[in-house]
């Protein structure tokens, strides 16, 4: 990107630097060794749902789809300016292209197509890569699998959300368990690398109903999957309904025993639990979301969608309207960018290795920020360790159990 | 122009019935605006963070339309549709001589429907009704119809009906402003004499006074006067908004626009206020208004003391462009130096609430709002009371007064039980029920401003399921048995959750409230008591145990920006925090006291 919309993306970088007091940690030539020249990963979002889940404050719009032609248009504008500005000659090469939502799938065939010869203009997947697309069992046709497959797509992300009628209901998706299931075992036959998300804290689902949950994931031919915490977003009628009382927010120490049984059954079936919210068999974890969880650089495009690009983050425009809308005229459409500085970077990805399971390699970051992990969070690492929230282990800093379960109080302190 | 062909007029209506959509439809039809700017209102609805599009500020837009070969100009002077802002609403009515009844057909007359038409009848309003929303699948425009005729006492017979959205039948609403509304009555030969309806504050040119001319013209380079401020000023521009601010030679007899003069101080110009020549001028005056009183009041204290001089200016600048809104300098054991501030009604507090958070990164706490109380002390003083804090001991008073609203409810009638049974446990007075039709009722009660300010909003929403609306307006002050609540947590007393309360809801407000707090309140490492209590007496507890968990496991994707500024606010929350004791307590708990969240009732 060129263009810097938000006029804070100057100066934030400046004012919000935590340890702005202490600028000698970091030199020029120190920090100049982080390579972020090749990027080999892309983000599309795709903003149309059949309905929107009542927790759900996603970029997306439901009931809309007349705006489908509107944003294929617009995509390709925002595409043709990402290629101009980072000078493509011909299709990039990418290791991983992960196309989310919204639903993806909830695209017709034919522009599904039209969306995936759009992309092979300015993408394509290098042997062994990882080509994700974000589905819902509702809809999920055979005509459908049919276009991902021959586009090449080889890991789909299923939002199963659940087992239970009831939890899915109440979560207002738009599929039955059995369905699910259906849908499941259908798409096995056509990917090896099957996902599901699943969530846990509904509003009264028992301890009992994630368990059978979690169970049907695991007899099912999936490789990964990932485990939610039900949040409560302003501006989503959950929100509303909550703080109305109409929902009842299950307590911490539900939240907090179904997460354990989820970590719990879910090694216990062959998965390896490697980021706070993610689980995968030997093999499958995504390589898509460590490119991000391990701060490298990422092209992105379609309303909401955020990019890392030459060391700045940003984030386009949330308002699917206003993003087509600014497209379609070929101007960028910036909802926030900000510029990291060094110390910044260093903090940040601190913040995401510690919650990855592995947690952060001491060595390999200070040859790569060329600063001391002590220095940063001397005082922080040493009250958390006191507290049994941190541990080293070999070479790498990490959570412990019950860190896992405080993560957010520990990560706070690294910033 | 000859005043023949100008007409002025408002948009009224019960919230959401359509009034926005109708004045941009207009705009559109007239070309005032472009399609573009038309379809981005439109568009943005659809996204999640549509904003709540409360007009507040009354505006003016002039748009011209050309019927049978004759080009009119028409003003359209907009109104807010909220019971906090009655004022706003007479004096925009006061500069117009017919105004559209907008009502949505399928929900048909609601409670602000009335009361707005009602005002507009007082000022002897041409009133044209206006069926919206027909192109909604469901809708039953003859019932709504014989509501107006019923209710309102208007002539329904040639309501329009349009569909402000798809903009269907808009050209009869253009045809009958102008063959229905009058023309402006004035003398264009008399001196000058214009009605201020309002006045706003531009950075760049000073003092924005919107005006109507009623006899007379202005033009840049007259020597004006207000009358009611006494100061004179010269002309420097004079124009229309079309919708933006577009300078003209003049203005003549009947028509609306802005004057900008030299004048630098809002609170100079004053709403209501009519200007005319500083010489040769007229010496009859408009009528004024009154002003509004504000009945809502709480604190607000920046977080750190070093913040109070630029809360200050804020508050000052906000006050500029709002003369409904007050504030003077307060203490609190708890909360340091702050202020005091006066709203019209609690969405007049929200809004100029998220003015301040709006307009600036202010760290602030904000107390509980409460009503204006009196007390009669023993001997024989009366005190307005405005803050929980001030109430002197039990032993010095001889009656505690409370103000006291007539409140008008529009629900259906399968919930008038409902409604009577909530009024009757909130002390209210019943007057009378009114059947609009085998559907409706109109009930009319007198209710204590506290127990409208405290739920009642909230609580009608609910009963009804969102068909109920009300309309209140206070009508003075009787005595009650009130008494002074006060919060302990982890046994420090926080003095700026103290509320007045009636004794015989005491104990049901410090249950809700202590629940309430425990929500707000997060965990800790240890436990924490939360009590209410009357004096020394407990009326209720509640405890907070220890932190158990507190990892986001949120999918982000790459969204990296937003999971670091969620931990980062996370850390500014804790810096927002005011320490009382060992716990932390975080701002919107002192809003707590104001939600009643059902869980009482
Ligand atoms: N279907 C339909 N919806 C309308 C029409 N006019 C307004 N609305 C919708 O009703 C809601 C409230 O309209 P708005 O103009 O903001 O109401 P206001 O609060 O009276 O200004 C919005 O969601 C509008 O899109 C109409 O003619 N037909
Ligand atoms: S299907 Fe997924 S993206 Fe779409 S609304 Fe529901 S939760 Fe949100």
């Amino acid at each position: 990107m060129t263009k810097h919309n938000d006029k804070s993306a100057d100066t934030s970088a400046a004012e919000s630097s935590p340890g702005a007091a202490e600028p000698s940690v970091f030199t020029q030539t120190q920090t100049s060794q982080v390579d972020e020249s090749g990027v080999t990963a892309v983000y599309i979002h795709v903003p149309f749902c059949l309905h929107r889940c009542g927790y759900c404050d996603f970029t997306l719009v439901a009931n809309q789809d007349d705006l489908i032609p509107d944003y294929l248009a617009a995509l390709k504008n925002e595409l043709e300016s990402t290629a101009a500005d980072h000078a493509f000659h011909g299709p990039q090469s990418m290791d991983t292209i992960f196309i989310g939502g919204g639903t993806p799938t909830h695209l017709s065939p034919s522009h599904l197509t039209e969306l995936f010869s759009l992309l092979q203009r300015y993408f394509h997947l290098t042997d062994g890569g990882e080509f994700s697309v974000e589905a819902n069992p509702d809809g999920l046709d055979d005509d459908r699998i049919r276009v991902l497959k021959d586009f090449g797509v080889n890991r789909l992300s299923l939002g199963v959300q659940s087992f239970d009628d009831d939890c899915l209901r109440l979560l207002e998706r738009r599929h039955s368990a059995a369905e699910a299931i259906e849908t499941i075992q259908r798409c096995s036959d056509e990917f090896d690398n099957l996902s599901a998300d699943l969530i846990y804290a509904v509003p009264g689902q028992s301890l009992r109903s994630w368990t059978t949950t979690l169970k049907s994931a695991i007899s099912l031919p999936l490789s990964h999957i990932s485990t939610y915490g039900l949040t409560y977003e302003q501006g989503t009628p959950f929100y509303r309904r909550a703080n109305s009382g109409e929902l009842r927010r299950q307590t911490d120490e539900t939240e907090r025993q179904q997460y354990l049984t989820g970590i719990g059954l879910l090694k216990g079936a062959g998965f390896e639990h490697y980021e706070v919210s993610n689980f995968a068999k030997n093999g499958f974890r995504c390589r898509h979301n460590q490119t991000y969880w391990q701060g490298r650089s990422y092209f992105a495009a379609g309303p909401g969608a955020a990019r890392y690009l030459n060391g700045r983050r940003s984030t386009n425009c949330r308002s699917v309207a206003r993003w087509i809308r600014s497209w379609s005229d070929n101007s960028p459409c910036i909802q926030e960018s900000e510029d990291l500085n060094a110390e910044e970077k260093a903090r940040e990805f601190m913040m995401l290795a510690l919650r990855m399971i592995d947690g952060l390699n001491i060595e390999a970051f200070e040859r790569r920020f060329g600063v001391s992990v002590r220095t940063l969070a001397g005082e922080a690492i040493q009250r958390h360790i006191a507290g049994g929230l941190l541990e080293y282990h070999g070479k790498n800093l990490r959570l412990t159990a019950e860190g896992l379960l405080l993560a957010d109080s520990v990560v706070v302190d690294f910033l | 122009m000859d005043s023949k062909f100008i007409r002025n007029f408002s948009i009224i209506a019960h919230i959401d019935h359509g009034k926005s959509t109708l004045a941009d439809q207009l705009l559109l039809k007239s070309g005032t605006i472009t399609e573009r700017e038309f379809r981005e209102q439109i568009l943005d609805d659809l996204d999640i963070e549509r904003s709540r599009g409360i007009t507040v500020k009354a505006r003016s837009v002039t748009i011209n339309y050309k019927l049978n070969g004759q080009n009119y100009e028409l003003n359209l002077i907009d109104t807010p549709g909220h019971v906090d802002f009655h004022y706003e609403v007479n004096r925009s009515l006061a500069a117009c001589e017919g105004a559209l009844l907008v009502v949505d057909a399928f929900q048909g007359v609601q409670a602000q429907t009335v009361a707005n038409a009602y005002a507009a009848i007082n000022v002897n309003l041409e009133i044209i009704p206006v069926v919206n929303k027909i192109d909604l699948p469901v809708i039953r425009v003859d019932e709504v119809l014989e509501e107006v005729e019923n209710v309102l006492g208007l002539d329904a017979s040639d309501a329009l009906r349009v569909s402000a959205k798809t903009g269907m039948n808009i050209e009869t609403v253009f045809e009958a402003i102008i063959k229905r509304i009058p023309p402006p009555a004035g003398n264009p030969n008399a001196p000058l004499k214009a009605l201020v309806f309002d006045s706003k504050y531009d950075n760049y040119r000073g003092v924005v006074t919107y005006i109507r001319i009623v006899d007379g013209s202005v033009k840049p380079g007259d020597k004006i006067k207000f009358m009611r401020a006494g100061i004179s000023s010269d002309v420097l521009e004079v124009g229309q908004f079309r919708p933006e601010m577009r300078a003209c030679g003049g203005l003549g007899t009947g028509q609306v626009g802005y004057l900008l003069t030299g004048i630098k101080d809002l609170s100079l110009v004053t709403v209501g206020d009519t200007v005319t020549m500083a010489v040769g001028g007229t010496d009859q005056p408009l009528p004024g208004y009154l002003k509004p009183k504000q009945m809502v009041f709480c604190g607000m204290y920046p977080i750190d003391a070093t913040g109070f001089e630029t809360l200050r200016e804020e508050l000052q600048k906000l006050s500029m462009n709002d003369s409904s809104f007050s504030f003077v300098p307060e203490t609190s054991d708890a909360l340091g130096f702050g202020f005091r501030c006066g709203f019209l009604g609690l969405l007049h507090m929200e809004i100029v609430q998220q003015r301040l958070e709006g307009e600036q990164d202010m760290d602030l706490i904000q107390t509980a709002p409460n009503v204006t109380y009196e007390i009669l002390t023993r001997d024989g003083q009366v005190r307005t009371i405005d803050n929980p804090q001030d109430v002197p001991d039990a032993g010095v008073i001889e009656e505690f007064r409370e103000p006291i609203a007539h409140v008008s409810f529009i629900v259906p009638s399968e919930n008038v039980g409902t409604i009577m049974q909530l009024c009757q446990d909130r002390r209210g007075i019943f007057k009378n029920t009114e059947f609009l039709g085998p559907q409706r009722a109109q009930i009319h009660y007198e209710l204590p401003l506290s127990e409208i300010v405290y739920d009642m909003y909230d609580k009608l929403k609910s009963v009804t399921r969102g068909y109920g609306t009300m309309d209140y307006e206070v009508i003075g002050f009787l005595a009650a048995d009130l008494v002074k609540m006060d919060i302990l947590v982890k046994g420090v007393r926080v003095d700026a959750l103290s509320t007045i309360v009636h004794r015989s809801t005491a104990e049901r407000r410090g249950r809700s409230l202590v629940k309430r707090l425990k929500n707000e309140i997060s965990k800790h490492q240890f436990e924490i008591a939360i009590q209410a209590a009357i004096g020394s007496r407990v009326i209720a507890r509640e405890t907070i145990s220890a932190l158990r968990k507190n990892v986001t496991s949120k999918c982000y994707g790459g969204d990296i920006t937003r999971k670091r500024k969620l931990l980062q606010k996370q850390k500014e929350g804790k810096k927002r925090m005011k320490q009382f004791g060992e716990v932390e307590i975080p701002q919107k708990a002192f809003l707590t006291v104001l939600e009643s969240n059902r869980e009482d009732g």
